[in-house]
């Protein structure tokens, strides 16, 4: 039997996991939507995974876990590693293309930027804990605009004369955009216009003073969009590469990562069977009345975080 | 002489001047009550206190003063508006005791102004409060001596530290922000204990420096404890692995100072995190563990 390694990928918006054997192969992939409740995302992509796979030839031994809710899921499926998803990206992304020179990575909450030489990462920046310019600013133009967000692209390449609109904050560029929008602008050009300003915002912000080198590699949701990997070419002067398995690179970095951590653990896919629960509670021992997680597996304590402090520990 | 007792808020400068003051006070045989360390409730005190756009660290100011004012006879809140000539402090410390009296007018204040430009020094202002107290001028200018010598070595100590810190062969880190966001509970504390739990050595930026050297990152920055935190990036950058840089929202003096040392500092990992008040750390979490993660690919020891 070959050993193989599970890693998912636990966002806000999707839920991605890979399967790969030991030379860092894609055995088995999928993706769907998390639908804010992360452990039914992951039970159905598990029940996924489990239909093709071939428990004959293959076992999992170790499981890594990324995205935001990476520890909740980490905890229940006792994942040999715990990672954030810059990190696994950056492992996931090089292992496919050992020759990039920079990562442009724009998801739906950050936003950053990883310079990399020879395969080592040389520098790298993410934007502040403001969310402008990256894919929720977009969805929530969209919203304004009445437009899909996965339509963005292509209305966007429709433009021949993209409209200039300021995104350096949401607020400022909802007031521009109504503000074009009332002016008579066409809606493909104000939505070129809002692609061309996240790339420019992009650039500006995270990418400001940073060597950009290809060849380039465009990841992330917003890469998705073709209008913003557009403006990302016309701003660069170079090619950008927006890979289709680019949703994948967390997912696949922190297999790989789960595979180097030598700790191998059994897995289960019968684990979608157990009843998990989480639950909120108020400390109530200080002022800073911190709200502890608990996570109960059939009814009993398997982890609890959340408490700044040793009064507030559960375990 | 009846016993008073004297509140500072474990806020702002204090952080500067806790060696000097608590010293100052106590060899005068004051009382001394000093707010407790941030936490929720102080917070979102201060807040209701401040306007909307104020910075976080402020609004933590003025929770603390909230905490303190039915504690104390007197608080002490200086006013600092200039510490070297031609060079400025943020407006919030020149406006500290007008915003506290305004906020609460029922408390006495203990007031003095610091400007350099008027020659008006902290050591001048201690020396009248304690006089106005009733303290005999001779008594005053002992404890001030006694005082100083105690920051002396405090600092002198500190420097020590850090230095054997910089010879040590673990990862270091480079957290350079105001002493009261560094070491304030729910602004720098947190990264500095992620990091040390990281089992890396933090260098923090709260040193004295007999020089200030700006070379390379602005000849014409006015902003005093800006340069001060400019000079110590200049001087142990070659030594550490990375920088962090911490400031709270919308800080204006880091908000250009930063700036300049992300676009000029060369050849080192930079990240810079700016703290509101977000209830939940996830996302410092992240930013905090991928970017230990990237330094150590730098140096090709990830291995986890």
């Amino acid at each position: 039997m070959k050993k193989c390694f599970l890693g998912i990928d636990i966002g806000s918006i999707s839920t991605k996991g890979v399967i790969i054997d030991e030379d860092n192969n894609i055995l088995y992939s999928d993706y769907l939507w998390t639908e804010g409740n992360p452990i039914e995302a992951v039970k159905r992509l598990l029940a996924n995974l489990k239909k093709d796979f071939d428990e004959q030839k293959y076992k999992v031994v170790a499981v890594g876990t990324t995205g935001s809710a990476r520890r909740l899921i980490g905890t229940i499926l006792h994942a040999s590693i715990i990672k954030n998803e810059i990190t696994a990206h950056a492992i996931g992304t090089t292992s496919l293309y050992p020759k990039i020179r920079t990562i442009l990575e724009i998801g739906g909450q950050d936003s950053k930027i990883i310079l990399i030489e020879d395969g080592i990462v040389v520098d790298y920046a993410m934007n502040t804990l403001c969310a402008a310019g990256t894919g929720s600013f977009l969805s929530s133009q969209a919203k304004r605009l009445n437009v899909k967000v996965e339509d963005f692209g292509d209305i966007a390449l429709q433009s021949k004369n993209p409209t200039k609109i300021a995104a350096r904050c949401t607020v400022f560029a909802e007031s521009d955009l109504v503000h074009k929008a009332q002016m008579g602008y066409k809606k493909e050009d104000i939505i070129a216009g809002l692609c061309k300003s996240v790339a420019l915002n992009y650039l500006n912000n995270v990418g400001k003073g940073k060597n950009i080198k290809p060849p380039i590699i465009f990841q992330g949701g917003v890469s998705k969009n073709k209008g913003v990997k557009k403006a990302f070419e016309d701003l660069l002067g170079c090619e950008v590469i927006a890979p289709k398995e680019g949703h994948l690179m967390g997912a696949l970095g922190v297999a790989i990562l789960a595979k180097n951590s030598n700790k191998e653990i059994d897995f289960d896919f019968n684990v979608t069977d157990i009843n998990f629960e989480t639950r909120g509670v108020e400390c109530h021992k200080c002022p800073n009345n911190c709200e502890i997680i608990c996570v109960m597996q059939n009814k009993k304590l398997l982890d609890a975080w959340g408490n700044r402090c040793e009064a507030g520990s559960v375990k | 002489m009846n016993e008073i007792t004297i509140g500072i808020p474990r806020a702002l400068l204090y952080y500067k001047y806790h060696v000097l003051w608590e010293n100052f006070f106590q060899e005068l045989g004051i009382n001394l009550i000093i707010s407790p360390k941030t936490n929720k409730e102080i917070i979102e005190k201060g807040s209701s206190y401040v306007v909307d756009e104020a910075c976080l660290s402020l609004k933590i100011f003025m929770g603390h003063v909230a905490y303190l004012q039915d504690k104390c006879d007197y608080l002490f809140i200086p006013r600092f508006a200039c510490l070297k000539e031609k060079e400025k402090l943020c407006t919030n410390f020149l406006a500290l005791y007008d915003l506290v009296h305004n906020s609460f007018p029922h408390l006495k204040l203990l007031n003095f102004n610091v400007d350099k430009e008027k020659k008006e020094e902290q050591i001048d202002g201690l020396l009248e409060i304690a006089t106005s107290l009733g303290f005999s001028y001779l008594h005053a200018l002992r404890a001030i001596e006694k005082a100083k010598d105690k920051e002396e070595e405090y600092y002198q100590k500190k420097e020590n530290n850090l230095k054997n810190k910089l010879l040590n062969q673990d990862l270091k880190i480079m957290v350079v922000a105001h002493p009261y966001n560094l070491y304030d509970e729910f602004i720098g504390k947190p990264i500095i204990n992620y990091l040390e739990k990281e089992n890396i050595k933090v260098i923090t930026s709260d040193i004295k420096q007999k020089k200030i050297n700006t070379k390379g990152i602005s000849d014409t920055l006015y902003w005093t404890y800006n340069k001060e935190l400019i000079s110590f990036i200049n001087t142990y950058k070659d030594q550490v692995d990375g920088i962090i840089l911490i400031s709270t929202f919308p800080c204006g003096p880091d908000s250009l100072a930063n700036e300049l040392i992300i676009r000029k500092v060369k050849n080192i990992p930079i990240s810079y995190i700016v703290v509101d008040n977000n209830s939940s750390d996830t996302g410092l979490i992240t930013r905090l563990e991928s970017f230990i993660d990237i330094i150590k690919l730098k140096g090709g020891k990830l291995n986890a």
